[in-house]
């Protein structure tokens, strides 16, 4: 059976590896759990990044628990037209196109796309925003990996005792 | 990549290069990141060997200065010579490294590739070495380097590529 594991749900897969495994999970929960980018903003991160890994298991997957998005902010971004559409301040257009410039490649980043972060979000934002990516587009990655492994490779079976 | 540093850090001079550097602006995550980095090199279910095989691969691809330069003490104090860590450029498939490494670099590149993900030989050579278990450990440490690296380069002020190979205690990021 292929797990259909995302960013989202991804801690249970990796709990085997120990303690590692846990403090990446809490820095996971604390991106919701700040001052810096409010956590709706972060989930069309989220939503950002897997439109553009083409990530349809991610795309459906439930948004972090206690995190909530308008319908119509979420189909915008899912659509790629966050930029057009009505019902996003600049801050959030500003921290939307961060993500895609993180998203093809950290070297791409130019100085006014993250002047105009630090514009809205301070530089304490700004410092957030790339570490909190880097947790999302991480963990939208592994996910794929391991589902990749899980549909590549046949199910273990089950080992009985008795 | 932008030479001018974008945020500085909160001039504190602990020793501990991520907390010293602009990371340190986030007290919500600095401790947890910081923590995250001692959990990797301390508890990683493969050797540091591994560990740094894959650092280097992500290092690379991400084409962070620093990255690139740096050596783990707990690496070579495992075995990983120089020349050895240059093996893990492209073409190392075909090169002397061990399979189990080869079997590393595959799930490294899987996780670091667009788009992220791997094809059925990938996977199976990375099962055929790793248990599920060392599998999730490397994606754990993946997650770390790739993050950190990505960090540096998106906030700037890196030096001109290359800097001279450095040998360094995990100590400076990890206490």
């Amino acid at each position: 059976m292929t797990e259909d594991y995302s960013s989202v749900s991804l801690d249970d897969a990796l709990a085997k590896a120990g303690p590692a495994a846990a403090s990446f999970a809490r820095l996971w929960e604390r991106l919701w759990r700040q001052d810096h980018i409010p956590p709706e903003l972060l989930e069309l991160c989220r939503l950002t990044l897997a439109r553009l890994h083409d990530d349809a298991v991610e795309l459906a997957a439930a948004s972090p628990a206690g995190v909530t998005v308008a319908r119509a902010r979420r189909d915008a971004v899912i659509a790629g037209a966050a930029f057009d559409a009505d019902g996003f301040s600049e801050g959030d257009r500003a921290v939307l196109l961060f993500a895609e410039y993180y998203w093809t490649d950290p070297q791409s980043i130019t100085d006014a796309v993250a002047d105009d972060v630090k514009a809205h979000f301070g530089e304490p934002g700004l410092v957030f925003l790339i570490e909190a990516l880097g947790c999302l587009d991480g963990r939208i990655r592994a996910a794929r990996c391991l589902r990749a492994m899980s549909a590549h490779l046949p199910a273990k079976e089950p080992a009985y005792v008795g | 990549m932008s030479a001018k540093p974008r945020a500085t850090g909160p001039a504190t001079q602990t020793g501990n290069v991520i907390r010293d550097s602009a990371m340190g602006l986030v007290p919500e995550t600095v401790d947890e990141i910081i923590a995250l980095n001692g959990h990797v090199w301390r508890d990683s279910l493969v050797p540091p060997t591994l560990l740094e095989i894959i650092r280097l691969r992500n290092a690379r691809t991400v084409n962070c200065v620093f990255c690139k330069s740096v050596r783990y003490d707990v690496a070579r104090a495992d075995g990983l010579t120089e020349d050895r860590a240059e093996l893990v450029a492209d073409g190392y498939q075909a090169s002397a490294l061990a399979p189990r490494e080869k079997a590393a670099l595959a799930l490294a590149d899987a996780y670091l590739g667009f788009p992220a993900g791997m094809d059925a030989d990938a996977a199976r050579q990375v099962a055929a070495e790793f248990s599920d278990a060392e599998v999730a450990s490397m994606l754990v440490a993946l997650m770390c380097f790739n993050f950190t690296s990505r960090t540096a380069v998106s906030i700037g002020g890196m030096p001109e590529d290359p800097l001279p190979i450095m040998e360094v205690s995990v100590a400076i990021a990890t206490s």
